[in-house]
């Protein structure tokens, strides 16, 4: 019996030791691909949850292999530090600026860093949030830098949230997607008027603390969203 | 003298042996169907067929826009609908859940087609050459319903006619993607021949010519609206720019003119089920009785092959079947495709009704066919929706709606056992948001369902009324839509009223596009047409546009004894997205791993 035990145990050994003798050569995704998103009007493109990406392609892996996307941050920056190292083909995308056609092609390695320069469709010029008693006014100006064959624009509106990641997908209903203002027109059908816009937000929250943001939405391929930067809006106790 | 004998035995046993040995081992096998087997008598190239004609990709009870097209037993979530994504219905998807789609890939159902119409030509000494050729026929309609089924899903895909053989080279095998015209183009081919090969009749639940026509009509009808709208909206990328996504807009009229002409050949060969001159209950029966003349081709099931479908038991209450589970609910936008209900007064307030059941006067027999109102009945039950009651009501519709829950005078309770001062709050059925079985519009669907079953028969994978894949009535449709997109604005309008008749509706005197598109969605509601439609006409990111909808909420006004119904957002409060990129599905990532040559991946994917 005893014979048997350490026969047994002998198999076992040999096995354990013989087993598990490759090494996994690959390096694991300690690549980084970082940088902005460069308004070419000034400053990072404000964008929302969602709204735009940068495509990679890793054409050093194979030569059709399916894309991967970092999204942008609020601030228009971006940046994925658990990447393989390789070859990419690299291009934003998800609006909303005039789209990019041309991919780039990078050498990512730890800590590679690129800027893109893009064209917003429109720009959120002079916004202002003034608190009247307990009614929100937002007013803002739109500007187009390309105002030539800019898609329709289909709406603006104000998104209202209690915390800084406020944008599309991130705001309170009723104090956002219900101030909603269609407008569905080409820019060069919209007036001055259209463009200058002032919403009212009634019955805030008094003692709360709110984070302000407008958008106007084009119909691009994305039905993306141009957006202004956010106000903080303390509203008082009564 | 004995071992001479034993050696004599010997030799004559080997000699004997190596004699009978040598016969070739040239049997057919036993174990596997050979093509003699098959395609040798038509009880084989039945029971192949079979096979073929269960996966069609055929949008039925069972389908789940998610999953796919289901065969089996117990495939009884039929509540996750298409409708339910469209705002026809809400229900159980959180959005818009199913714009990739589920993958769909039918490219062995495609191979046992072109194996049927390789192998039949061969056996026509057996099958007899007039057979051959309606069967061939078949085959051809058979293999167009699968590429319809992908192209409205991914546009341009590999068109393989041919038996592919596994040993071939990889570069044959890994077959490039077609033009999205290219695509239609060969659908429509296909029931061309479907349609002059085929017999008149064929036994029930195959195709006869007339469906290969009636199907034409549709297909086309989706290349000519992909061609005309999906040019003016679409997303751009390579997949586009190449004529995989995407027809050119020149060639619509040519698809419209296709289309119209394929309705046009079952004029005189089906008419509009009117039997019963109750027209309510005539528009219920059409979907019940299988000897319609409006049917072309159905999809049957049997509770004795396992594969009955739960229509009555997941579209009605449990109050009224044995053992139900709802969850998808007819909107009240749905409902207003036929007008605004009445259910306000001038000055805004809402009206009082002595009886819920008095909301259903004088509304078109159709609408109350397709839908279950507060008051009507099922199998002896009233379906007594009620969301709570008000002690007392003052006020507009409008503003009461406006407020927000906790300021509102209402009583609501979470089950049927709660009383105020002795009535119930909320009825058998709903509304109510605790459970996912009781409705969240304060309706419930009635087309397809069953009144002549007893309670106690109501089951899970009890259904066996057939789905109506093809019936007349649509055909019409498809015909006025086409016709009203070739300017021929007459013939529209007299196939628009032809339906409209038979609804119990007024006729019209004049006709529109926006008319034409709103009958179809009251006519054909909850038959998985809709979102098609949406999507071929380039509508959808429109219409689903962070789209919410609204249900009718019945509630009791204590002091007053009266009812009174208020248009509120519907209780799942479901929000409907649909982003543009959804026009076209992208190609499976298996199959794009498996075939290079497959890309470019649809637009934005």
């Amino acid at each position: 019996m005893k014979k048997l035990i350490s026969r047994i145990l002998l198999g076992a050994t040999i096995l354990a030791s013989s087993a598990c003798t490759k090494i996994d050569n690959y390096d694991g995704p300690n690549a980084s691909f970082e940088g902005n998103l460069i308004s070419s009007e000034g400053g990072n493109l404000l964008t929302s949850q969602g709204s735009s990406q940068i495509r990679l392609e890793q054409i050093s892996w194979s030569a059709t292999p399916s894309p991967q996307e970092i999204p942008s941050k609020f601030d228009g920056t971006f940046k994925d530090s658990k990447l393989f190292k390789g070859t990419y083909k690299v291009i934003p995308k998800g609006g909303a600026f005039w789209p990019l056609y041309d991919t780039l092609t990078v050498d990512i390695n730890k800590g590679t860093k690129h800027d893109f320069t893009v064209t917003p469709y429109i720009l959120i010029k002079n916004f202002t949030a003034t608190l009247n008693g307990k009614t929100l006014t937002l007013k803002y100006t739109m500007e187009a830098p390309i105002g030539a064959g800019l898609p329709t624009i289909i709406e603006t509106q104000p998104y209202v949230n209690n915390t800084k990641l406020v944008g599309a997908g991130a705001s309170i209903r009723d104090f956002s997607d219900i101030y909603k203002k269609a407008i569905n027109k080409q820019w060069a059908d919209m007036t001055d008027a259209d463009k200058s816009v002032t919403i009212d937000i009634p019955d805030m929250l008094p003692g709360r603390k709110f984070f302000v943001r407008v958008g106007v939405r084009l119909n691009d391929s994305f039905k993306s969203s141009n957006f202004s930067d956010i106000i903080e809006i303390d509203v008082p106790a009564n | 003298m004995k071992s001479i004998n034993k050696l004599i035995i010997a030799i004559s046993i080997s000699v004997g042996a190596l004699v009978t040995s040598c016969q070739k081992l040239d049997i057919p096998p036993t174990n596997i169907f050979t093509p003699d087997i098959i395609f040798g008598s038509e009880a084989g190239v039945k029971s192949f067929l079979a096979t073929i004609y269960r996966n069609l990709p055929i949008e039925d009870f069972k389908y789940r826009p998610d999953q796919g097209f289901k065969t089996g037993g117990n495939d009884w979530e039929n509540f996750f609908n298409s409708a339910s994504v469209t705002g026809e219905e809400v229900g159980p998807f959180g959005g818009m859940d199913i714009g990739t789609g589920f993958g769909y890939w039918p490219y062995d159902n495609i191979r046992n087609v072109n194996i049927l119409i390789e192998e039949l030509p061969k056996h026509a000494d057996k099958l007899g050459q007039t057979n051959v050729n309606a069967l061939l026929g078949e085959a051809h309609f058979l293999r167009a319903y699968y590429y319809f089924g992908l192209a409205k899903r991914y546009g341009g895909v590999p068109i393989v006619t041919k038996v592919q053989d596994p040993g071939a080279p990889l570069s044959e095998l890994q077959v490039h993607r077609d033009k999205e015209e290219a695509t239609w183009d060969f659908i429509g081919t296909e029931l061309d021949l479907g349609y002059q090969m085929m017999n008149e009749t064929n036994e029930l639940g195959r195709a006869n010519k007339y469906a290969a026509a009636a199907l034409k009509s549709r297909a086309m009808l989706y290349a000519g609206s992909i061609a005309k709208y999906g040019s003016a909206n679409f997303v751009d990328g390579q997949a586009r720019t190449e004529g995989f996504a995407g027809i050119p807009a020149d060639k619509a009229n040519g698809y419209f003119t296709k289309a119209y002409d394929a309705a046009k050949l079952l004029e005189g060969h089906y008419s509009l089920y009117e039997k019963n001159a109750d027209k309510v209950q005539n528009y219920v029966d059409l979907f019940l009785k299988s000897e319609s003349p409006e049917n072309i081709f159905v999809k049957q099931y049997s509770i004795i092959s396992n594969t009955a479908h739960s229509w009555d038991a997941t579209m009605s209450p449990r109050y009224m079947t044995a053992n139900a589970l709802t969850r998808s609910y007819p909107t009240l936008d749905l409902v207003q495709r036929w007008g605004a209900l009445s259910v306000t007064n001038s000055d805004g307030t809402p009206k009082r009704f002595n009886d819920r059941a008095d909301i259903m006067q004088g509304l078109e027999p159709r609408l109350l066919a397709t839908v279950y109102f507060p008051g009507a009945t099922l199998r002896g039950l009233t379906f007594d929706m009620q969301r709570g009651i008000y002690p007392t009501f003052s006020g507009t519709a409008a503003a009461e709606v406006a407020k927000p829950a906790n300021s509102r005078s209402y009583i609501l309770s979470g089950d049927t056992k709660t009383l105020y001062q002795g009535r119930m709050i909320i009825g058998f059925t709903g509304p109510w948001t605790g459970g996912d079985e009781l409705t969240r519009t304060g309706f419930y669907v009635r087309k397809y369902i069953d009144a002549a079953k007893p309670i106690s028969t109501v089951d899970l994978n009890r259904s066996e009324q057939p789905w109506l894949e093809l019936r007349y009535a649509e055909i019409l449709l498809n015909r006025a839509e086409a016709a009203m997109e070739l300017g021929n604005a007459g013939d529209a309008l007299t196939v628009i009223n032809l339906i409209r008749n038979r609804a119990g509706a007024t006729p019209y005197t004049s006709i529109d596009i926006d008319k034409i598109r709103n009958e179809r969605g009251m006519e054909l509601a909850f038959e998985n047409h809709y979102y098609w439609d949406l999507k071929r006409w380039r509508i959808s990111d429109v219409v689903l546009n962070n789209a919410r909808f609204k249900g009718l909420m019945p509630y009791y006004v204590f002091n007053e004894n009266k009812y009174i119904f208020l248009a509120e957002p519907e209780l799942f409060q479901r929000n409907y997205n649909f982003d543009k990129k959804f026009y076209y599905e992208p190609i499976p990532g298996g199959e794009l791993g498996k075939n290079p040559n497959l890309y470019p991946n649809n637009p934005n994917y």
